[in-house]
């Protein structure tokens, strides 16, 4: 047959022109108008020639000693450390005993670790409020029969990013496990032969066969979790309500509290800038490190 | 000694049951191929054998030791994969050296082993390559050099040259009959080709059906097969199989065929009546003389060496008769076949195999 080349062209065109005026109109210009409003003194809303008041990078330079972005930065940095590579590691263990089961039971299995997955956030945060709150939570009935001193998790700084890492993980890993079963049902079951005919012991196995055929799979997981983790909000959010807000801050939430709650857009975007470029820097060298280390093995 | 002894061994997959009661002798240095069309059990057999697949009874003893019990790395064989399953992520040389790390060889050992399977299989400068930048023909020498430094007691191989394409099989199998004769080792070969059978093995063992059709040399097969079974499937073009009315008196014997021609041949079969009379193209010759039957050429294919005419006998009958290279014979041409009697065979209903002397 032959093909009216023009007309396909025109086609193509027709068909992605919705994707790219929605794409445009909510992502690229609103990100050019961020850019713009950084090195603006100026509210959020009504924001215009009228308002704006240029500052040149007075709204980056007074990060560093900005207290509030101290804390956001840490407790992102923090809170990225104590999910990423666990939270990583932990799907890969499920994962491998998963792919151990079969049939209906892995199935089942499967389903049980995937639906926190599902869940919407406030509903996980309703779940661990309900089963950690200090006075009322199912966990602090265990506490006291265990003759432990009940702990106000959410309330404490020391306990509250870990806690919140812990329900971050339970909630996302469902799809990391996903990820590495496709991953491990994609190496032939013959390797795995030739390795117990190659004497190879369970953890030798696991070292030299399905860690560094898993490889691919992991750092693409890594990457994920890592980008996710990085815009870590409404867990916080929620689990930090009537607790200690400005104690648990993250990057995200401060944008929120400089945008929504001081209406201060410049800086707010700012913040924003800052966090974009460390996920693009962070997960772009994440990612090459990965496949380096890859090369290697 | 025997080296590989099976003794009575079954296996079932759930319901089904795969190997029925086998029993097996495989001598020090010999090669036997398991021979047998798909489903037949050969493989489930060989990886019996291997370890990867449990035996449900029976006795399996490797060496003299009993190793039915024994996981895989345990029973001192070595195995060649159908896809080769080399290691992707480690070099030709990472790949022949990781069985002999795990069991905690000195390095330098290993590189001395890794070294000579190099040598022998002509691969020395393959080994610091990834299976990824071999060819196919170069991933199946890895894949024997990584069973040849084991230095088993018996090497496994399951289809070893199925993927490789056919001149490269050709080639293949010369060079793996060629390392058996050097090496001398005991070899256990799974295939479903009866060339490589046929050429490659010491001994054949045919399975039909989870059970042992037949165990002879290549030419004792082939020459005496067992059974209608093993008639028909090794030899090609395939064994002429025709209907027969078979009436005895001692050991002479009378076959009257559908077409009503009568063959004459000596054999002892225990009842007269009804056989299949089995007899191989190559003792079925075109003649201008006297003949046993007459055939219509349907399909004459010149080989070169030589030609094979298929012909329809007066009953339909197929029979495909072989001339020489030269053969004048065309479609359509009524031809005289002649039967060389003492190539015949009879099988009885049971498919049980007499064979003419």
């Amino acid at each position: 047959m032959i093909r009216n080349t023009k007309n396909d062209t025109l086609i193509a065109y027709v068909l992605i022109a919705p994707f790219l005026v929605i794409y445009g109109l909510i992502f690229v210009y609103p990100t050019i108008n961020m850019f713009i409003l950084s090195f603006q003194d100026a509210p959020l809303i009504s924001f215009g020639p009228q308002s704006a008041e240029w500052t040149g990078l007075d709204n980056y330079t007074r990060l560093p000693d900005d207290r509030r972005f101290g804390t956001a930065f840490w407790n992102t940095a923090y809170f990225v450390l104590l999910t990423v590579i666990p939270g990583t590691l932990v799907a890969l263990a499920i994962a491998l005993g998963i792919t151990r089961l079969s049939g209906r039971i892995q199935s089942l299995v499967l389903a049980l670790f995937f639906l926190p997955y599902i869940l919407p956030v406030s509903v996980v945060y309703r779940i661990w409020d309900w089963t950690l709150n200090f006075q009322f939570g199912i966990a602090m009935h265990l506490f006291d029969a265990l003759g432990i001193d009940r702990i106000p998790i959410f309330k404490t700084s020391t306990w509250f990013m870990p806690a919140v890492a812990f329900v971050t993980i339970w909630w996302t890993c469902g799809f990391s496990i996903l990820l590495f079963l496709a991953g491990l049902r994609a190496i032939p079951v013959e390797f795995y032969e030739a390795a117990e005919l190659d004497n190879a012991g369970r953890w030798t196995v696991f070292r030299k066969l399905t860690w560094p055929l898993l490889w691919p799979v992991t750092a693409l997981v890594l990457t994920i979790q890592l980008i996710l983790q990085l815009k870590i909000f409404d867990q916080v959010y929620l689990f930090t309500t009537g607790g200690r807000p400005n104690d648990n801050l993250v990057m995200v939430y401060y944008i929120y509290q400089r945008a929504f709650q001081n209406d201060d857009g410049g800086r707010a975007a700012a913040i924003a800038v800052v966090l974009f470029v460390m996920v693009i820097v962070v997960s772009v060298l994440n990612f090459q490190l990965l496949r380096l280390a890859e090369r290697k093995t | 000694m025997a080296e590989i002894a099976l003794e009575n061994v079954s296996k079932s997959f759930g319901a089904v049951e795969v190997i029925k009661d086998i029993s097996l002798q495989v001598g020090q240095g010999e090669f036997v191929v398991f021979l047998g069309p798909s489903g037949s059990g050969k493989s489930t057999l060989l990886r019996m054998i291997a370890g990867l697949e449990t035996i449900d009874r029976g006795k399996l003893l490797i060496g003299g030791k009993e190793c039915q019990n024994l996981v895989p790395g345990k029973r001192n064989v070595a195995m060649v994969f159908q896809n080769y399953a080399l290691y992707p992520h480690m070099t030709v040389r990472d790949n022949m050296a990781f069985g002999l790390r795990n069991v905690g060889m000195k390095e330098a050992d290993i590189a001395a082993r890794v070294e000579d399977a190099g040598r022998i299989l002509e691969m020395d400068a393959l080994l610091d390559r990834r299976p990824s930048q071999l060819s196919g023909g170069q991933r199946q020498r890895v894949a024997i050099g990584r069973a040849i430094v084991k230095e088993p007691a018996a090497f496994l191989f399951d289809e070893p040259l199925s993927n490789l394409d056919a001149a490269l099989r050709v080639r293949t199998r010369v060079e793996l009959a060629q390392l058996h004769q050097r090496i001398a080792a005991t070899m256990i070969y799974v295939t479903h080709d009866q060339t490589e059978a046929m050429t490659l093995a010491d001994r054949i063992v045919i399975l039909n059906d989870c059970r042992i059709e037949q165990i002879g040399t290549p030419m004792e097969v082939y020459t005496y097969p067992a059974s209608r079974f093993v008639a028909g499937f090794v030899g090609n073009p395939g064994m002429n199989f025709l209907d027969a009315d078979v009436s005895t008196s001692g050991k002479e014997a009378s076959a009257t065929l559908g077409d009503g021609s009568r063959v004459a041949m000596t054999i002892s079969i225990p009842d007269d009546g009804a056989y299949e009379l089995g007899i191989r193209p190559e003792a079925v010759h075109v003649t201008t003389g006297e003949g046993d039957t007459k055939g219509e050429a349907t399909v004459v294919e010149h080989l070169g060496d030589r030609t094979l005419v298929y012909t329809r006998l007066g009953d339909g009958t197929s029979v495909i008769a072989l001339d020489d290279g030269r053969s004048q014979v065309a479609p359509g041409d009524v031809v005289t076949l002649r039967f060389d009697t003492s190539q015949l065979h009879l099988f009885d209903s049971a498919g049980r195999a007499y064979h003419a002397d």
